[in-house]
């Protein structure tokens, strides 16, 4: 009698500690699993509605830009790197777009995420004939922006520095269109603190 | 009774094991094979192969990526001085056009792959065990979207044998470096 309650006792107490070290360990690989997640929509990345995260980069000749001195237009935050065909490809539709809606207050901001390198990233930006600024990425960006395990992802920002809309992975020329006007229609609310 | 602690026992020292290889491989776009341990003779050299297998619904480039911006595949290694490794031989990528550009054909490895190899041992090498670290480098992409360049690790084991036929002396297990860096 007392060996089967012992071996019942036993047995809970595992399940317990198994449940216990599931969790555990789910919790400590969880900057990976939110990186492989980053094309079903990684749960860091700022959501629709919510204040773009500020970030301060340097363009390709070295100057700074921050992100909320661009409160009032609307903008295209494309993350990017060389060595991705995908983001080849909706280059030349980002330069079409740029002149398209450049009037009526479109920036559109490539984040390289190279680490080959600043002239690597500005040949291949020269190549493209890239006519939008072109930032410099660093692994803190990625980490606000969701981790960017997967390129290009592009986060379309009111003229309030919110959220509008997001693209992970290519979709088509008239997806990113469609965004960028819905981002051109939103009114600025230019002394929105930044979210840090 | 015993037996059952026992069994407990072993449930306890291998879950954490299992869960983080389940949490590690869920990342990894390409699995390495096993490598059944390298018998090689000191001054003589044997072919390695190592098997690789893409996950289903992404590409790598190959080691001859089609244009210079792409990444190539690249199996390094982190080998003892009595070991050298010689001829790697990559499989030509297959040249497929992916639908974000079927304009163009990418070389690329999708499936499985096996890059091959010579191992060798210093005529001066030192008989007995090593295990031998090396990584692989690639960089995957599927039809709409590229994942940044990983590194794969992996490990094998290799006995050099003395030239002789005497039976080699026992001797500790060696373990090449980790590779670490870009």
């Amino acid at each position: 009698m007392k060996r089967s309650v012992l071996f019942i006792v036993l047995i809970v107490v595992a399940i317990t500690l198994l449940l216990f070290s599931g969790k555990y360990f789910s919790k400590g690989g969880k900057a990976a699993n939110v990186a492989s997640a980053a094309f079903q929509g990684a749960s860091d990345a700022p959501a629709k509605g919510a204040l773009a995260p500020d970030f301060t980069l340097k363009t390709l000749d070295g100057k700074d830009v921050q992100l909320s001195s661009l409160r009032g237009k609307a903008v295209l935050l494309n993350f990017w790197a060389t060595w991705c065909e995908p983001c080849k490809i909706e280059m030349p539709w980002l330069v079409d777009l740029q002149k398209k809606y450049r009037m009526q207050g479109l920036e559109i901001v490539g984040v390289a995420m190279d680490d080959s390198g600043e002239k690597t990233i500005a040949d291949f930006a020269h190549k493209m004939q890239v006519n939008y600024t072109v930032l410099v990425g660093s692994e803190k960006v990625a980490q606000m922006y969701g981790g960017l395990d997967g390129l290009p992802t592009s986060f379309f920002l009111g003229r309030d520095g919110k959220v509008v809309d997001t693209a992970l992975g290519l979709v088509s020329e008239s997806t990113i269109e469609d965004a960028i006007k819905k981002s051109l229609a939103t009114s600025g609310a230019t002394n929105t603190a930044a979210a840090r | 009774m015993r037996r059952f602690l026992r069994l407990l026992a072993f449930i306890f020292a291998s879950t954490p094991a299992l869960l983080l290889a389940q949490s590690s491989s869920a990342i990894e776009r390409v699995i390495a094979g096993p490598v059944s341990t390298v018998m090689v003779h000191k001054g003589s050299s044997t072919p390695v192969q190592f098997i690789f297998h893409v996950k289903p619904g992404y590409h790598i480039n190959s080691n001859k990526p089609s244009t210079p911006e792409l990444i190539p595949t690249v199996l390094s290694f982190s080998l003892p001085e009595d070991l050298v490794i010689g001829r790697m031989k990559y499989p030509a990528g297959a040249l497929i056009s992916f639908p974000f550009d079927p304009s163009q054909k990418l070389s690329v490895y999708s499936g499985d792959f096996t890059v091959k190899g010579l191992l060798i041992a210093q005529p001066k090498a030192n008989p007995g065990p090593f295990t031998i670290h090396a990584e692989l480098r690639y960089q995957a992409c599927d039809n709409n979207a590229c994942y940044p360049p990983k590194k794969l690790p992996l490990a094998f084991n290799v006995n050099i044998r003395s030239g002789g036929h005497s039976a080699p002396k026992a001797r500790p297990n060696r373990t090449s470096p980790h590779i670490h860096g870009n």
